[in-house]
């Protein structure tokens, strides 16, 4: 599977933003236009998608598509 | 004919009238007002933040002293009423697991859970108990799309739903679940939410087999108000700000006060340390602080997990007890946006007999104008 591509159609369609936005960089708050809800709906999705659990404290942290991606290969790539 | 207020169930609970006092923190709503309310047939609710202080001034500032002071106030509403208590927990709070075990294991009737997304099972109970316990839950939400998380969560990570859903629009007293561009927006009245939310539970009362009321708050102020909300499909209201003027009322007569002096044009919305929008009374405190002034103070324990206390002008702990305990120039009251509006004291007694007389008022009114509807009231 591919991890990234995953984790940016899911930002795609849940942020409704255009693909060309999501790059590794892009800040869901700042960048993407996310709001604390949007963040919680991201966070549940990428839970479902990929059949996981994703503490509080490592939400938190998960401030771009990048580090959102990065931690879940982490986990998946285990 | 006599239209009376319908009864309030919350699973087997049942409130002979549809009030829910609201969670008034730090300190503004413990045993006193609560047991007020429930002796009158309506749910009074204990505020649990930042207890252990406003208990004594000489109490120690610390996590046991907060979670031995939730323990002593359920076990005081226990002996002065048998009605209904519920226990108000923030999710923002850093205690909030240890506050939410200790009202289950003090078997408090219901709890209601906001200020935060309750996502997780809370106080690490697990499934097993979360089902089979007789302490309800209730989670406080300012939108349908934050309704339909918790309920998407809680029903698929806990195979369970919460049995209550407290709506507070953008009118109410306190932090508020909006942004201030939303709470500029027109179309964000509490009106408009309601329906939406109710739409949004449908489905899971079906799914899991249960009548889930949903309660309405923010800006309800008296019977006739009630009864509109009503008819818009709530199951009960939410009501803080009358309950700040009554004797019964926990809070210190100068904080009182302020609800009866203040006019229209002092209720304002203030940015909290919290991290959200919060509506209060500008007193000389508050109006120092929105100019930019910083109110040094340390803190002894970490007691919001949102809160940046190295950069926060001020603690909005201390000066919310400070206001409690009446020492209005080192703090200030939150207040619903009709707290203007209030001119004197009363019982909670007196209040509760007016706002049934209000609501049948209303009821009757709206019954003359359009005699083939009847609404949700019962008629003996």
């Amino acid at each position: 599977m591919d991890i990234a591509a995953k984790v940016r159609e899911i930002i795609v369609r849940e942020m409704d933003v255009n693909e060309s936005e999501v790059t590794d960089k892009a800040k869901f708050i700042e960048d993407l236009g996310a709001d604390s809800l949007d963040q919680v709906e991201l966070i549940m999705e990428f839970e479902k998608e990929f059949d996981l659990e994703i503490e509080d404290t490592d939400a938190e942290k998960l401030t771009t598509v990048g580090a959102a991606i990065t931690f879940l290969k982490s986990k998946l790539e285990k | 004919m006599n239209i009376k207020l319908p009864e309030l169930k919350i699973g087997e609970l049942i409130a002979k009238i549809p009030i829910i006092q609201g969670g008034m923190g730090v300190g503004i709503s413990r045993s006193g007002l609560a047991s007020a309310v429930a002796n009158e047939g309506g749910i009074g609710v204990i505020s649990s933040v930042g207890l252990g202080v406003v208990q004594s001034t000489t109490s120690k500032k610390d996590r046991a002293a907060n979670l031995n002071a939730l323990r002593y106030e359920i076990r005081e509403v226990k002996k002065k009423t048998n009605g209904i208590v519920g226990i108000n927990i923030m999710v923002a709070l850093s205690d909030y697991d240890d506050l939410v075990k200790i009202a289950i294991e003090e078997k408090a009737d219901i709890l209601f859970l906001g200020a935060g997304m309750p996502l997780k099972i809370p106080g690490g109970i697990d499934l097993d108990t979360l089902r089979k316990q007789t302490t309800k839950i209730g989670v406080i939400v300012s939108s349908a799309r934050a309704a339909s998380l918790i309920f998407r969560t809680w029903s698929r990570k806990f195979n369970h739903v919460p049995d209550a859903v407290v709506v507070e629009g953008p009118e109410a007293g306190g932090h508020l679940g909006f942004s201030r561009e939303q709470l500029e927006d027109k179309k964000q009245t509490l009106e408009n939410i309601l329906p939406a939310v109710i739409e949004m539970i449908k489905p899971f009362e079906e799914q899991f087999g249960k009548k889930i009321p949903i309660i309405a708050g923010g800006g309800i102020f008296t019977g006739e108000d009630i009864y509109k909300i009503m008819e818009l499909g709530a199951d009960g209201v939410q009501m803080g700000t009358r309950f700040v003027a009554t004797h019964e009322c926990d809070a210190s007569p100068a904080f009182k006060q302020q609800y009866v002096d203040c006019t229209k044009e002092d209720i304002v919305i203030i940015d909290s340390p919290l991290g959200l929008p919060g509506r209060a009374i500008a007193n000389t405190y508050l109006k120092d602080v929105m100019k930019g002034k910083k109110i040094p103070f340390s803190c002894p324990w970490k007691c919001l997990r949102t809160c940046d206390y190295k950069t926060a002008p001020y603690c909005i702990a201390e000066a919310l007890t400070n206001a409690c305990v009446g020492l209005m120039d080192h703090g200030f009251a939150f207040s619903g946006s009709n707290a203007y509006l209030i001119d004197t004291i009363v019982s909670v007694k007196e209040l509760i007999e007016t706002l049934i007389a209000e609501f049948t008022a209303a009821a009757e009114k709206a019954l003359q104008l359009e005699p083939e509807l009847n609404p949700t009231v019962s008629h003996t």
